[in-house]
């Protein structure tokens, strides 16, 4: 009796995961995202290292880069060492697509971009 | 003395046979009066990536460790992908005959899953026969990954992913199972409006068994939407590898083009290719414990 009150809890509770099915995609979702991409006030400090943080860090910082092929990118000069690797890696030109979870939104990648055709400034 | 020993070993084992063979004859005859299910067509709960038709007995804990490594590609500097490692941890449970459930958490993306396991039919001969086992799985993941943009309003529903999945196995021979596995998967959140929400495939999965322990394994799944246009490129899984059984353990040894090792990430999202060397190593261990004892012996 116990372990059938239990199956039924079981796939009762997976038949209501499935009720919460949307279909969203991030475009449709965030319309102004492309729009309120900031393209001018690119700086190391307060775009790329947060973006490298919130992407990157759990295998490539300096703690965690011996998951991350030994990889640093944490302090400024590893950036700018690695920046070649990096651009190929997340506009998934390259051999090793990055981050393995799926691209970045395109306005990383574009402000990323900016950043390196600047001259990697330590802004 | 020695000679006469041997004599009487020699004549002890071919008793023996003998009487095996009589046992297996009162087997036999008793076929048609009871049904006889079909057992081991896996070795493990999992093919390689993707589940099998194999549950766990009520009552007992499966622990598994998986690790995919990187690519082969990598070159010798990584160790050929060695350097790496992409990490899975499950629990799995046996509860009736019938339902096996368990939780795991993948490293890639921070994932959480859960899953439960329907036996529906069993392979079966004597009073009942059923040519193919059937089996229902049904997987949630759960991604724990921090949004790229925490400034935007970002909802829980976007992290989860579902997958339902019809397994219908049959073992063939002794030494030869094969199992083909139709599989839905559905992301609640995609990248971009190019990218199916739904995702359809048809996997496909064989078992040789090479010698007592060891079984070669074979796994396939073949994704039906058009992948020519989503913002990922993503491949077909194709996983080969040996189920090697060593005591209470089951190690599979594998090479797979796919680094993820929930049905989400393999069946929606390989970004490798077989041919450019995007291989992966990777294995499962299988180490299971009994935390009930039956009442009787089952016939699993």
């Amino acid at each position: 009796m116990k372990r059938s009150f239990i199956t039924v809890a079981v796939i009762a509770i997976f038949l209501l995961f499935f009720i919460s099915c949307y279909y969203d995609n991030e475009e449709a979702l965030y319309p102004t995202l492309n729009s309120s991409c900031d393209t001018t006030n690119v700086t190391f400090s307060g775009t790329i290292a947060p973006m490298l943080n919130n992407n990157c860090y759990s295998c490539h910082s300096d703690a965690t880069a011996s998951f991350g092929a030994g990889i640093h990118l944490q302090s400024f000069s590893d950036v700018v060492t690695n920046s070649a690797r990096v651009v190929a890696a997340i506009k998934q030109t390259g051999p090793y697509p990055m981050p393995p979870g799926g691209k970045l939104n395109s306005c990383s990648v574009t402000q990323y971009d900016i950043w390196v055709r600047n001259g990697m400034p330590n802004n | 003395m020695k000679r006469l020993t041997l004599a009487f070993l020699f004549s002890l084992v071919s008793l023996m046979i003998i009487a095996q063979d009589d046992l297996m004859n009162l087997i036999s005859q008793d076929s048609t009066s009871e049904i006889n299910y079909t057992t081991a067509t896996f070795k493990s709960t999992r093919i390689l990536n993707g589940h099998s038709i194999e549950r766990m007995a009520p009552g007992q804990l499966d622990v598994r460790i998986s690790h995919r490594f990187g690519t082969l590609n990598t070159g010798g500097y990584n160790f050929f992908g060695l350097d790496q490692s992409n990490i899975h941890l499950s629990l799995e449970y046996g509860i009736t005959k019938w339902v096996m459930i368990g939780i795991g958490r993948s490293e890639y993306e921070k994932t959480f899953d859960g899953f439960a396991k329907f036996s529906i039919y069993r392979q079966s001969s004597g009073a009942r026969v059923m040519p193919v086992s059937i089996s229902a799985v049904t997987t949630i993941a759960l991604k724990t990954l921090k949004f790229a943009d925490q400034s935007r309003t970002n909802y829980f529903s976007s992290r989860l992913a579902y997958t339902a999945q019809i397994l219908v196995a049959r073992k063939l021979s002794e030494g030869f199972s094969v199992q083909l596995t139709p599989s839905y998967v559905h992301r609640n959140l995609v990248a971009t409006e190019l990218d199916p929400n739904d995702i359809y495939a048809l996997g496909a999965g064989a078992r040789i068994k090479l010698s007592k322990r060891i079984s070669l394994n074979g796994e396939y799944y073949y994704i039906v939407n058009p992948k020519t246009y989503m913002s990922q490129q993503i491949y077909n899984p194709l996983s080969l590898g040996f189920d090697i059984e060593t005591g209470g353990h089951v190690f599979q040894l594998f090479f797979t083009n796919s680094l993820g090792m929930t049905e989400k990430q393999f069946i929606g999202a390989t970004t490798g290719q077989w041919k450019k060397g995007d291989i992966h190593f990777g294995f499962n261990i299988s180490r299971v414990f009994t935390l009930k004892k039956q009442k009787r012996p089952s016939n699993y």
